[in-house]
Formats: C-alpha cells, sequence, structure tokens
C-alpha cells in the first residue's frame, strides 16, 4: 500500500514538475503584456486587437511567459523580431526620451504661461495707490444720478 | 514686461514654426508606391530559412519574383506550393523566387516554410518598412523585377493561384520576354 502511494506521489511529481516549475522571478502575464505590446497590422495594442497577428503574437508571448522569460526579455524578443515600433510607449532612451519629455515640457510652460498671465491680469485690476477711483466731481455726478433714480 | 512679452511671442513663433515644419517633414517622406518600370526599392533583411541576410542588390541580373507573406495569413498557405512547384520550374531559366515574411513571429514562419515545403530564400521584414516602401497593404501580394531591377508586369494583390495569367505575364516580363 505505501509502495503504491509512494509510486503516486512521485508519478504526480514527474507531470506536475515541469508545469509548476517556479520561476527565478515573479512571471509576467499576458494580460499585462498585452497593453504593453502593439499589434503590427492593426496598430492598436494586443488586447485591443483580434486579428490573426495579434493572436500569433500572443501565442509567442504564452510560450515565453511558460518558459519563465520576463517581460522585459519578451519586449526585446519582440523588438528584436519587430523592431520599437511594437512597444506601445517609447522606450526610455535616446531620440526616444523626447516622447516622454516634451508632454511633460509643454504641461510645464503652459503652467507658467498661464501663472504668468494671471499674475498680470491681477496687477492690472490693483488700483493705483494714492489716487481715488473716482474725482470728486465724478462722485457728485454719480450721487445725483443716484438720487433721481430713487 | 516688454521683454517677457517679446520673448513670449518668439516661443509662441519658434512652437508653431517647428508645427509646420514636422508637417512638411511627413508631407515629403510619405512613402509613395514604387511605379512600374521604376527601380525596385532596395533592401537588405535577415534570412528567415537559413543564417545571415539577403541584399536585393545580389540578384541584380537576374530575374525575381518576389512574394509577400505571413504565417498567419490564410491565403498565404493556398499558394505556398503554387510558388514553390513554379520556382522549380522557372529556376532553369534563372528566375529567383524570393519570399518576404511580414509581420511574423520568426518561430513561426521557419514552421510554415517546413510544413509547406519552401526551398526558396525567405527574409524576414517583421517592422513591415520594406512592405510599406512596395506599397504593400495586405498579404500576400506578389512582384517582379527584371535583370536591370526594375518593377515590370503588375504586381499582384491577393494569391497567385486565383492570378494565374498575371503571375506567368509577370514571370515573362521579369525574363525580359
Amino acid at each position: 500500500m505505501i509502495l503504491r502511494l509512494g509510486a503516486l506521489v512521485t508519478l504526480a511529481l514527474a507531470f506536475a514538475g515541469p508545469a509548476a516549475a517556479a520561476c527565478a522571478q515573479p512571471r509576467t502575464s499576458l494580460s499585462y503584456l498585452e497593453g504593453e505590446v502593439m499589434c503590427p497590422t492593426c496598430h492598436t495594442t494586443l488586447d485591443q486587437s483580434d486579428s490573426a497577428a495579434a493572436r500569433r503574437i500572443e501565442a509567442f508571448i504564452q510560450t515565453r511567459i511558460d518558459q519563465c522569460a520576463t517581460a522585459a526579455q519578451i519586449k526585446s524578443e519582440l523588438v528584436a523580431n519587430f523592431g520599437a515600433g511594437i512597444l506601445a510607449a517609447p522606450p526610455r532612451k535616446g531620440f526616444d526620451l523626447l516622447a516622454w519629455w516634451l508632454p511633460i515640457g509643454g504641461v510645464l510652460a503652459g503652467a507658467l504661461l498661464l501663472g504668468v498671465g494671471v499674475w498680470r491680469w491681477s496687477r492690472a485690476r490693483t488700483p493705483v495707490e494714492g489716487q481715488p477711483p473716482v474725482d470728486d466731481d465724478t462722485e457728485r455726478r454719480l450721487d445725483e444720478l443716484l438720487a433721481r433714480l430713487d | 514686461m516688454r521683454t517677457l512679452k517679446l520673448t513670449g511671442q518668439i516661443v509662441a513663433l519658434a512652437a508653431v514654426a517647428g508645427l509646420l515644419g514636422l508637417l512638411v517633414w511627413r508631407l515629403t517622406h510619405q512613402s509613395k508606391p514604387p511605379r512600374i518600370g521604376g527601380p525596385a526599392p532596395a533592401f537588405s533583411l535577415k534570412r528567415v530559412d537559413t543564417s545571415g541576410t539577403l541584399d536585393l542588390a545580389s540578384l541584380r541580373g537576374k530575374p525575381v519574383v518576389l512574394n509577400f507573406w505571413a504565417s498567419w495569413c490564410v491565403p498565404c498557405k493556398g499558394e505556398a506550393q503554387m510558388l514553390e512547384q513554379a520556382s522549380h520550374q522557372y529556376r532553369k531559366q534563372g528566375v529567383v523566387f524570393l519570399g518576404v515574411d511580414f509581420h511574423d513571429v520568426t518561430g513561426d514562419a521557419r514552421k510554415f516554410l517546413e510544413h509547406h515545403g519552401v526551398t526558396y530564400p525567405t527574409v524576414q521584414d517583421g517592422s513591415g518598412a520594406v512592405a510599406d516602401r512596395y506599397g504593400v497593404s495586405a498579404v500576400p501580394e506578389t512582384y517582379f523585377i527584371d535583370r536591370q531591377g526594375r518593377l515590370v508586369g503588375e504586381h499582384i494583390m491577393g494569391t497567385v493561384v486565383d492570378a494565374k495569367d498575371a503571375f506567368r505575364r509577370g514571370v515573362e516580363a521579369a525574363l525580359g520576354s
């Protein structure tokens, strides 16, 4: 009985071993990479595409995930195969770095312009010190007009 | 204050000029499909069937049948056998068949070649840059190049199985007969 049980456990381990083999690092997921990788024929991310090319790339990604490849490794292999355009986001190096910094620069420049505009507008509305907002004559005429209205 | 205003105006003008420059660059760098009788767009691509690269220029002096395909393309499977047979048929006349694997996973492309018994050279255009320069809109598409490296005949959009006459005329045009 014990021998049989031992044999069963050994068999179960032999079959389950490769499938459940632990990776040195946490496995990445297909759902994560689907949002990071473009479909080359339809120019959307894989998760938004149902094209044949997208399905083949998904199958490739899944195979590599099963082989414990990291997200960075898989992306690198896809870039080697399809070129940098396969990635949804441009790499954070070289000329492509501009794609990351330009929007930030644009937002900062916009905020600066808005700040300068508000500052100028508020200064223009400040009354000049030492001068009344209206002269005596105008004030008298305004009082007369208001009295007539009453 | 005046300096600030002037600086702002200069920055705004520079931004508009930059955007205009980008628009002009984009318009002038749009790929136009090559015309028949004109030179076939040059390329040097990685081989799929073996190691190394293949330069189209190295085939100058030989008629070339250039077939764009992909392993995920269902119609491509239907024409693979005819192309392989034609490559043997026209080999004696010096015609070179060259496959260009388009937007494909290398492993899948190799399996496709093995499964369909394709023996002529095949290169990989993973990014699709070469296909763009040829004006390929969908695979399969087949082009014919004469010994002088000029595009001849009419290129076939769709399978060669569905365009046997156009295929024969294309090969004859490439042969110069």
